[in-house]
């Protein structure tokens, strides 16, 4: 006998699909905006060794990018219960995305400002600008649009990484799939069609933010 | 219309890909020259497949599995899978049984064949002591845990109510956990499982509620494999006549098998 | 049920973290290689290599490894191809690790100075030569650190093999916690064994990019 391909199959299941879809874009959206805020914290304590900030961040950074994202998420949907905090399945996803994806960035953004010359900061001190100006006007922009590249490139690994949060049952794009596939047992037809469309949200993702670098943070980030 | 035209070439791989084909011939008389079965099992959903003292596995299937091979008179390959890659096994020729604690739909059974049950899974909701809850009915606006593609998922899916919230999880583990760290408020377990848990652990007793629909496994076969099928529902005839399949239940279960599977 | 000591518990997860280290060993070896054709295709003079490279880069980095691996493996055997978990393991990581390799060398042959481009051109030396003894070299001392940064990622890729059979760290975890029923005990062990394998890369690859970047400074 030979297998009987039906992809047809699959989308008899087509609002499951959009759903994960949805779900895994806002994830990713809400875990990235929030966990670039906390890389740019954690990039300017470590870089100007404000302290005991930089130690937090740096014993911080070393734990979540030496440990799987899964364990991580597992910790804190499972774990966090028997502290008293209580997170349901999205609320935990979303926390784990912008735990995980603020010590990449911290160390992304942390190399973009460690490259400023010292020369512009001396410059802006002697203009009698404070250090939070200094900061937000002349190392951010430039450091940012610097490693902006790094940044794209790391939120679609997050994007793609989002999808161990279907084992806590959180219902995005693998989700999805797995739970279509149990359902027609269409595995491989299944998978396939996923895979495309994690490709194109990957593409489009990528376009978007690399559009909003060259908008935000002008011609130096591409 | 770009949806159409997509449609229209993923279906004309479809038709490329399904005439190539898979050249097997008839998977029992390959089997039968080869003098090896492979026979996908679980290897974390006890008490059907699961590590046990030795670090072994061990379970209802994996006895299953031997007995067919033992009854095939040939050696048995056992090979590990989930639900989420046990039926990818069987449709590429990569496992000639899964034997998995499948459950059936008719969704299912067009893509692969199944043989007649070999046991029941007894499955109840269970909760909190206090919880009052007594029929399907009461599931109403509850979240109820449950691990996803298990014959648990089908039954309950099947008789919850549309306001019930049905969380899926990866694997018995996460189903469990998700229990006994209050994130769910009831859950749809095996009852010989429950009673594990609950002999494991004090963290949160499991109840039981009310029993799910009563749907035994199955034994999955490629399609067409009709020798295959008919070898194998004869091998489950004979072990249910002769008394073995009622003491893997009473070892695994720890209850004879009843009498109308 | 059954009582699993934890002792055992502790020798099957060293066990799965062999398996852990073996596929990861497999990945960048073969992942270097791979990476390293896909480096000279990427900075290639001929728009052809240059756009193929840069496709596969754009699939390879925009899909999950897991559903790379799932289609490798059990998608040749659908189109008639027997695939042996092996190769899809060490096929599917290789396609992995070179997609980020090459891109991350990449970048550290464009940020050796042009300048260093036109004075060796100057001395006549064929693309070739100012590629082997002016610019790799240089790319060679910037690449080292985010190589070895990297390592880090596909050592915790590999967890993914487990969807073709492979029991390494993470799947030997979950075989164990959920027959022992004590995810925390089994996970937070995980957790610390991917520690020990990554933490010594990360440490040792920051260690190299303070040398670099100390050496620059003088």
């Amino acid at each position: 006998m030979s297998y009987q391909f039906d992809f047809v199959a699959v989308f008899d299941y087509s609002s499951v699909l959009l759903a994960g879809t949805a779900h895994t874009l806002l994830l990713t959206t809400v875990g990235a905006v929030a966990g670039l805020g906390i890389g740019i914290l954690g990039a300017v304590s470590r870089a100007w060794q404000i302290k005991p900030f930089d130690r937090i961040f740096a014993v911080y950074v070393e734990l979540i990018r030496n440990t799987p994202f899964l364990i991580q998420l597992f910790f804190i949907y499972f774990g966090l219960p028997s502290l008293g905090f209580r997170l349901d399945e999205w609320q935990a996803a979303i926390l784990a995305v912008i735990i995980n994806l603020g010590a990449y960035t911290t160390e992304i953004v942390r190399a973009g400002i460690e490259a400023t010359p010292r020369g512009q900061i001396e410059a802006a001190e002697s203009l009698a600008m404070t250090r939070p100006q200094i900061f937000r006007h002349v190392v951010l922009p430039p450091a940012l649009a610097k490693v902006w590249p790094a940044i794209c490139s790391q939120m679609v690994i997050v994007m793609l990484g989002t999808s161990v949060c279907s084992q806590i049952a959180a219902e995005e794009l693998t989700f999805a799939a797995n739970f279509i596939q149990s359902r027609n047992f269409r595995a491989f037809e299944t998978y396939f069609i996923v895979t495309v469309i994690y490709f194109v949200l990957a593409v489009a993702v990528r376009q978007l933010l690399t559009q909003a670098g060259l908008r935000l943070l002008g011609r130096r980030a591409r | 219309m770009q949806k159409r035209q997509f449609l229209k070439t993923l279906l004309a791989a479809t038709v490329l890909a399904s005439g190539l084909g898979l050249a097997h011939a008839d998977t029992l008389s390959n089997v039968e020259k080869s003098g090896v079965v492979r026979i996908a099992i679980p290897q974390d959903f006890p008490p059907f497949g699961s590590l046990g003292g030795d670090l072994k596995l061990q379970g209802y299937d994996i006895d299953m599995a031997n007995l067919i091979a033992h009854e095939l008179k040939v050696k048995v390959e056992l090979i590990p899978v989930t639900s989420t890659n046990r039926i990818p096994y069987l449709t590429t020729g990569k496992a000639d049984l899964v034997i998995s604690s499948l459950g059936k739909n008719a969704e299912r059974e067009k893509v692969i064949d199944f043989s007649a049950p070999y046991v029941p899974f007894v499955k109840s909701v269970f909760g909190p002591e206090d919880a009052r809850i007594a029929q399907p009915a009461d599931l109403a606006g509850k979240v109820v845990g449950v691990t996803r593609g298990s014959t648990e998922d089908l039954a309950l899916t099947k008789l919850a109510p549309a306001s019930t919230v049905i969380k899926r999880f990866e694997d018995n583990n996460a189903t469990i956990s998700s229990y006994l760290t209050g994130q769910v408020q009831l859950v749809t377990l095996g009852n010989i499982v429950a009673n594990s848990v609950n002999a494991m652990t004090k963290l949160r007793r499991l109840s039981a509620k009310f029993p799910v629909e009563d749907t035994p496994c199955y034994v999955g076969v490629a399609k067409g494999e009709a020798a295959m099928q008919a070898k194998v529902n004869e091998i489950i005839a004979k072990a249910k006549k002769d008394g073995r399949l009622s003491q893997m239940s009473l070892r695994w279960l720890q209850v004879p098998l009843p009498a109308n599977l | 049920m059954n009582e699993i000591a934890l002792s055992a518990i502790i020798r099957n997860l060293l066990e799965g973290a062999a398996w852990t280290l073996g596929l990861s060993l497999t990945a960048f070896v073969l992942g270097g290689i791979a990476g390293l054709i896909l480096l000279f295709a990427r900075i290639a003079k001929n728009p052809l290599p240059r756009r193929l490279a840069q496709a596969y880069i754009e699939v390879f980095q925009g899909t999950p490894l897991l559903m790379q691996l799932f289609i490798i493996f059990f998608g040749g055997s659908l189109i008639g191809l027997e695939v042996s978990p092996w190769i899809a393991a060490a096929l599917g990581l290789t396609l992995f690790t070179s997609a980020y390799l090459g891109e991350i060398w990449r970048g550290c042959v464009e940020s050796v100075p042009k300048g260093q481009w036109e004075a060796s051109a100057s001395l006549a030396l064929t693309h070739v030569e100012q590629m082997r003894h002016v610019i790799l070299p240089q790319a060679l001392r910037i690449a080292i650190a985010p190589t070895v940064g990297f390592s880090v990622q596909v050592v915790k890729g590999t967890a993914v093999t487990s969807i073709i059979g492979f029991v390494e760290l993470t799947k030997t975890g979950s075989m164990l916690a959920n027959a022992t029923f004590q995810p925390f005990l089994v996970f937070g062990l995980v957790a610390l064994g991917y520690f020990a394998l990554c933490y010594p890369l990360s440490a040792y690859s920051r260690v190299l990019e303070r040398k670099i970047h100390g050496s620059r400074a003088h």
